[in-house]
């Protein structure tokens, strides 16, 4: 409805005319109201204003992330898998055995000490800690016991 | 058989000869000269590698007197049927003897109970010359290989003859030359003629030169064969005494495969064991650990061996083997 823009037109605003354009303006903001967008279509119609490529640029970047954290899991996976099994195979028996054979060292050293005495065992000259001997008394070799036997 | 490769007829190197019997190829007097034959030129790097098998294996050995042994084999293993069961094998060893390690002549053979035969007799006719004999029969089919070695004073030659069948002329000669050229590299030529049914053409000859670099304590071998663009290289090094390094490279341009190798030996000598490990591109690990339970003479073989060139579907093999005696 066209307001009218000469002034002496003005006066015809009122009655009719005045009821009819309150309605229609009324009538506009109630389409306005009904039309109940969705806040999900709402933000989708945001992205209308980003030109086609960046939106474009920016979905692929999305998805290529989420595929590449998806193949860096699942590669990390058998990675670790085949390092730790060939691990296993190849130096797991080693150290075992290295630790193994420290031990029985270890062992012998020990028993060696408590038989002989705690000369046996150090390198140093002179080095009696006091109170291990009685005055005057050396181990006598003959009465070693047989060693227990080491399984 | 392939003809670039005919040393597959030659045995494989340790798994028939007891350890105390191999044979050092070098005398003693000629350590710093003879170069070694030509079949020998990987053996240092390949015995470096394990030999893994898969099952359960069981091997006892009694020693008749000081110059005859016998073995028993038990095989049991579900990938090779076909190897599983018993083999009896026999050992003899001559009274002949050039040096304190070796002893000639050594007649070696084993059997099994479908009459499956293998046998070997290595004679030294004198320091020089040695003479090698190989036959099998398997499933009726007999085969049979013959080689002399002369051993010179800083080179070696030998003629080996291989399934050679007079009535249909089909077999393969073999010949090989390998010289020592300054104190550290050695150069030989390695030619093959093959007739055969199988043979594309009818006959064919190969040729094929090795050179051999030694150094302080490695050793580098290659083996190029031109016609087939086909080179295997070797290299050894012994880090310590307990710790022995090898690698070894494989390739043929003609059948387009590549595999390359990296093994290593260590002795535990403290707990009595010896372990070999290798991995190579294949996307296979593999190792061995043999361990002796003394006091009483028992050995205690453990096999693994793992492929994951499919990561879903690796596969695992693992082997358990007693050695008595």
């Amino acid at each position: 409805m066209e307001i009218p823009a000469s002034g002496d037109q003005i006066m015809e605003l009122t009655g009719d005319k005045l009821k009819e354009l309150t309605n229609a303006i009324e009538d506009e903001e109630d389409d306005d109201e009904e039309l109940d967008e969705t806040l999900v279509e709402r933000l989708i119609g945001l992205t209308e204003m980003f030109p086609d490529s960046v939106r474009n640029a920016v979905c692929s970047a999305g998805s290529f992330s989420w595929k590449a954290m998806q193949w860096s899991f699942s590669f990390s996976k058998s990675a670790m898998w085949v390092a730790v099994s060939a691990g296993t195979i190849l130096v797991l028996p080693v150290m075992f055995e290295n630790e193994r054979a420290q031990m029985l060292d270890q062992q012998k050293q020990q028993e060696k000490q408590i038989l002989l005495g705690p000369h046996s065992a150090m390198s140093g000259p002179g080095m009696v800690p006091p109170g291990m001997l009685p005055p005057g008394m050396v181990p006598h070799p003959h009465q070693w016991h047989p060693p227990p036997a080491s399984s | 058989a392939n003809p670039s490769q005919p040393s597959s007829l030659t045995p494989p190197p340790s798994t028939d000869v007891p350890p105390e019997l191999k044979i050092p190829n070098v005398f003693k007097e000629e350590v710093s000269n003879n170069p070694g034959t030509f079949e020998e030129l990987h053996r240092k790097c390949k015995e470096l590698f394990p030999q893994t098998f898969e099952g359960g294996r069981f091997l006892v050995s009694k020693g008749l007197s000081s110059h005859f042994q016998v073995s028993h084999t038990l095989t049991m293993s579900q990938l090779s049927p076909q190897d599983s069961g018993y083999k009896f094998g026999a050992t003899y060893i001559g009274t002949k003897q050039y040096s304190p390690s070796e002893a000639y002549p050594v007649l070696m053979g084993d059997i099994d109970p479908s009459l499956n035969l293998n046998a070997h007799i290595i004679h030294a006719f004198s320091k020089k010359v040695r003479t090698k004999l190989q036959s099998s029969v398997q499933e009726g089919k007999f085969m049979g290989q013959g080689s002399v070695d002369y051993l010179g004073d800083d080179f070696s030659t030998t003629l080996t003859l291989g399934n050679i069948d007079l009535l249909n002329k089909t077999g393969v000669i073999v010949g090989h030359y390998l010289q020592r050229v300054t104190s550290s590299v050695a150069l030989g030529a390695e030619l093959v003629y093959q007739r055969g049914p199988r043979v594309p053409g009818g006959e064919i000859t190969v040729l094929s030169l090795a050179s051999k670099i030694t150094g302080e304590n490695w050793l580098f071998t290659a083996n190029v064969c031109p016609s087939a663009v086909a080179a295997h290289c070797c290299y050894y090094h012994k880090v310590n005494e307990q710790l022995h390094i090898g690698a070894e490279l494989e390739s043929s341009l003609m059948t387009r495969e590549s595999v390359g190798k990296g093994c290593y030996q260590l002795e535990i000598p403290g707990g009595n064991a010896m372990f070999r490990g290798s991995i190579d591109t294949n996307w296979t690990v593999e190792a061995v650990l043999e361990k002796k339970l003394m006091p009483l003479p028992f050995t205690l073989q453990l096999s693994g061996t793992a492929n994951f060139a499919n990561i879903q579907k690796s596969q695992y093999r693992f082997g358990i083997g007693l050695v008595l005696g």
